[in-house]
């Protein structure tokens, strides 16, 4: 079967690409990014994502450009929870067949959520599944209330062949969760056959934390998508379209994605139209090498989903960091930054417009709250702060009695080593800062990637920049992540208000959307008031496409796609050239 | 000689073990976080930290870790490359026919025009031949690689589309590769589409490796051209070039048969090196070129930590040092008979 389609292709390129730098039918990518994994199970980056998104599918996925809505794939339409938002009873889709020739049923969907939970290693994502249906994060080695009965329970098929999830409570992320391409439906006959795990209960703790990058699965992938692998060598992978398709007969008959690790590089490829989309680097790369050039279309003004803040942290516990540890302008306090009036100090020192200007290009987003704009539970009505020397003044002088206006300070705060983006920010904060008062000091240095997290981590870092990229399109993931007290950033800002964990719990438990809305609106006015963190402007999308390339535009652009931070973030299955 | 080789060839395990263990102790210094880093790729992933760490035991002792390591490395398992997302012995069989093939088409060349362009230069001395030889081996010697590289892509390829851009081969011959019936007899992907009887594929590749290897040949062969003029100049002035000038000898036969053979003896040793370091040029050459070498994959290997492929690349590296170093002496045994290795 192999050879007669590869002849097939082979034979077809040729005729169509004979007077093409690109064939027509044929799309050809080009990104610096490894491939690590084809296998859904284990896939939890953009380089995987791209690729699995295209060959597998997941019940339902975002529809069009929208990340509020959902439309089906596998599920013949999109669930609502029963039994208090416990229960999601999903219909599956008939006459499908996976790219094996295996014919798709409820017993594939039950086995690929039960070999996520099983394995679900520290790596991939599946963290989040395992907590929306076992109640913890962590899997059976790490947590013994992980039990075969437990998983089996959470994901059934039933007599009429409907998938049923039974949540141990209500998760309102769940559907966004299912739309995550690491929850694509696997072919169970094809992976068994593989190698991989046979789906039973004799065999399940042989498998618990696995890691499946490099599985079998992975080499030889059957997904029921519009593209099947063709074959993968050391810089290349080839796709085909699946003719056995059920959502039709895609336009781009062939996908090449290629590695190539130098921009400069890739950059020429694209220009001389060798390369239909690529992986095009920053902004400034975009509009100085691709901008106003013959065959390039630009594609700006797109959704952003990653919130960026600018720790104050409360509780710091370093003592290295913290020079004398005193309020006498030789250091700060381990508490320095738990007075409300200097953190909103800080925030009317930073100037967002220059950051903007200057790290953005002028294409940049202040926002009221650490949440992408685009995300459902967004509320553009909360205040914001602004550059305003006479307001940051006026807050420093009633920070901690007005001491720290009389003794100034030292403050060492770091930043990633080789960001751009956040040394200009911290450099942007200290000039400003230091420029209200002479006793202000500010000392900031680059800081190596590993050594921050793990210094944060134990709250060792008084202020650091750090984002958050969405694992789902829900507000949770951001809002509980960086405001909660048992969110995963509170080490880093030990910023605790106890109505803020109320709501964020309350927001959590209920599917009630008006009244999620509600709840992070409240979570962000009083974040405005507290001011826990700086929130950092967000930068706007760009890409670039060669202009014989249909369907790569705005309205397909869907930043919750793996391809939405490499090409265009449109499925291949919606683009066609003329 | 035959004992030469056989103690050569013992001493390679013992190299390894060495290497290894020196490398283990080096990377060691690095925190169970900062090797746990190369498993992790954004904010999600390092929320997991703990479990990576656990999981892959990065917080056990050394001897548990390196004694880990050696066991399966002694039973041909050399771990699992991130980075390639194969295997390391995979990876590396996979890729080193690519590297040994452009090395091959660099190697050759480096060497013959280092060698007539030192003579040409030292012939010529303080002649206008001489001294533009000279500029171009300062400038060959002082080039990054990389630089070099993305200037020759720059307009050989993206301005004046001489030549064909980054990758081993065009779309359409990606998928004739990959045929079924296209045999890769050697890995080396020109010398295969030869056999394959494939003359346009092999065309193809010859084409995209034009760049790499000029690049390679630049860099490289300034060194052979600036070694081999000192020598040459050395031996022209020698006494048995004198007295066979004072025989009568013609200049040819004095400069090419009694003066270079003798100028060639460091060459042969820094022919050695050369081969050696082109493994190590590779790296650069191949990551800007997209050359699906050894070389790409431990470029990215190293930035990402990924401890597995750089140790089984520098298990590679010393194989391939001894041998080549055993050659080379070898070698210098056939330029110069006097050399004797009881």
């Amino acid at each position: 079967m192999k050879l007669k389609h590869t002849m097939l292709l082979t034979a077809l390129l040729l005729g169509s690409a004979a007077f093409a730098a690109t064939p027509k039918d044929t799309l050809v990518l080009q990104q610096s990014n490894d491939t690590p994994t084809l296998d859904p199970t284990a896939n939890y980056d953009t380089g995987s994502a791209n690729m699995i998104e295209n060959m597998y599918e997941t019940l339902w996925t975002y529809k069009g450009n929208s990340l509020r809505e959902f439309t089906p794939l596998l599920a013949t339409k999109v669930p609502t929870f029963t039994n208090g938002g416990k229960t999601l009873t999903v219909d599956l889709r008939k006459n499908v067949k996976f790219h094996s020739g295996n014919a798709f049923s409820c017993d594939d969907a039950q086995y690929t959520f039960e070999r996520n939970l099983v394995t679900n290693s520290a790596e991939s994502g599946n963290w989040f599944l395992a907590e929306a249906l076992t109640g913890t994060q962590s899997n059976a080695n790490d947590d013994k209330t992980v039990t075969w009965d437990k998983i089996n329970k959470a994901v059934a098929c039933n007599s009429k062949g409907q998938l049923v999830f039974t949540l141990p409570k209500a998760d309102p992320a769940f559907l966004a969760k299912l739309a995550f391409s690491g929850q694509s439906i696997l072919d169970k006959q094809w992976a068994i056959k593989q190698g991989e795990w046979d789906g039973t209960e004799k065999t399940w703790k042989d498998w618990v934390g696995k890691d499946v990058q490099g599985s079998n699965l992975s080499k030889n992938p059957s997904g029921t998508g519009p593209y099947q692998l063709v074959n993968r060598d050391a810089n290349a992978l080839l796709f085909k379209a699946f003719a056995g398709y059920w959502g039709g007969k895609p336009a781009i008959q062939n996908v090449i994605v290629q590695k190539i690790p130098e921009l400069a590089a890739r950059q020429q490829a694209f220009l001389r139209g060798d390369a239909d989309l690529i992986e095009a680097g920053s902004r400034a790369n975009i509009e100085e090498q691709l901008k106003g050039k013959p065959g390039v279309v630009i594609v700006d003004g797109l959704p952003n989903t990653t919130a960026t803040g600018i720790f104050m942290n409360e509780n710091i516990k370093a003592s290295d960091a913290l020079g004398s540890g005193k309020l006498d302008g030789n250091g700060i306090p381990a508490n320095f930054f738990s007075d409300a009036n200097l953190r909103r100090g800080f925030a009317n020192s930073f100037n967002y417009a220059q950051y903007i200007q200057d790290v953005q290009q002028g294409k940049g987003k202040q926002r009221t709250m650490l949440l992408p704009d685009s995300f459902p539970g967004y509320d553009a009505k909360i205040k914001t702060y602004s550059y305003d020397a006479a307001k940051a003044k006026s807050y420093f002088q009633k920070a901690w009695g007005g001491n720290v206006w009389k003794t100034g300070f030292t403050l060492n705060a770091d930043y990633r080593a080789g960001s751009v983006a956040a040394q200009t920010a911290m450099e942007i904060l200290k000039k400003n800062v230091e420029a209200l008062n002479p006793k202000f000091k500010i000392n900031i240095k680059a800081k190596q990637w590993s050594e921050m997290l793990n210094d944060s981590k134990q709250g060792k870092e008084p202020m650091i920049i750090i984002g958050w990229a969405p694992d789902y399109a829900d507000a949770d993931n951001f809002m509980y992540t960086f405001y909660s007290s048992n969110g995963y950033y509170f080490p880093r800002s030990n910023w605790k208000d106890a109505a803020v964990d109320k709501w964020l719990d309350q927001a959590r438990a209920t599917v009630n959307t008006a009244e999620r809305n509600k709840l992070y609106s409240q979570v962000a006015n009083r974040a405005y008031e507290q001011a826990p963190y700086l929130l950092v402007p967000a930068g706007v999308n760009v890409f670039a496409v060669r202009d014989n390339l249909v369907g790569a535009t705005a309205a397909n652009y869907n930043p919750m796609l793996g391809s939405s931070s490499l090409y265009n973030g449109s499925p291949w299955k919606v683009l066609s050239k003329k | 000689m035959l004992n030469f080789i056989i103690r050569r060839v013992a001493q390679i395990p013992l190299v390894m073990l060495a290497l290894s263990l020196l490398l283990f102790v080096i990377i060691f210094q690095l925190t169970p976080e900062q090797r746990a880093a190369g498993y992790i790729r954004s904010e999600q992933q390092a929320a997991q930290m703990d479990s990576i760490i656990r999981q892959r035991g990065l917080d056990k002792p050394f001897p548990i870790q390196y004694s880990k390591w050696l066991a399966s490395t002694v039973q041909g398992d050399l771990g699992f490359s991130r980075t390639s997302s194969k295997p390391v012995l995979d990876t590396i069989k996979e890729r080193l026919p690519s590297t040994i093939e452009l090395s091959l088409y660099a190697g050759i060349p480096i060497v013959l025009l280092g060698i007539w362009l030192g003579t040409l230069s030292a012939l010529n001395k303080d002649r206008f031949v001489d001294q533009f030889l000279r500029v171009i081996a300062v400038l060959g010697t002082s080039l990054p690689s990389f630089v070099l590289g993305i200037v020759l892509l720059k307009f050989l390829y993206g301005s004046l589309g001489w030549l064909p851009g980054p990758g081993q081969v065009d779309v359409l011959n990606q998928f004739a590769v990959l045929d079924p019936t296209f045999k890769h007899y050697t890995g080396m992907l020109s010398i295969d589409a030869m056999l394959n009887g494939r003359w346009a594929v092999a065309g193809d590749v010859l084409r995209h490796l034009v760049m790499p290897v000029l690049t390679l040949v630049i860099i490289f062969s300034a060194n052979i051209l600036k070694v081999m003029r000192a020598q040459m100049l050395e031996t022209l002035t020698s006494d048995y070039v004198r007295t066979a000038r004072a025989k009568g000898l013609g200049s040819k036969a004095v400069n090419l048969k009694h003066a270079r053979r003798n100028a060639l003896l460091p060459i042969v040793t820094l022919t050695g090196f050369v081969a050696i370091n082109l493994l190590a040029g590779a790296i650069i050459t191949e990551t800007i070129f997209a050359y699906p070498g050894v070389g790409q994959w431990v470029g990215d290997a190293a930035r990402n930590l990924d401890i597995s492929a750089v140790m089984g690349f520098a298990l590679l590296s010393a194989v391939i040092v001894v041998v080549i170093s055993t050659l080379t002496d070898l070698f210098y045994g056939v330029v110069d008979p006097r050399v004797r290795f009881d």
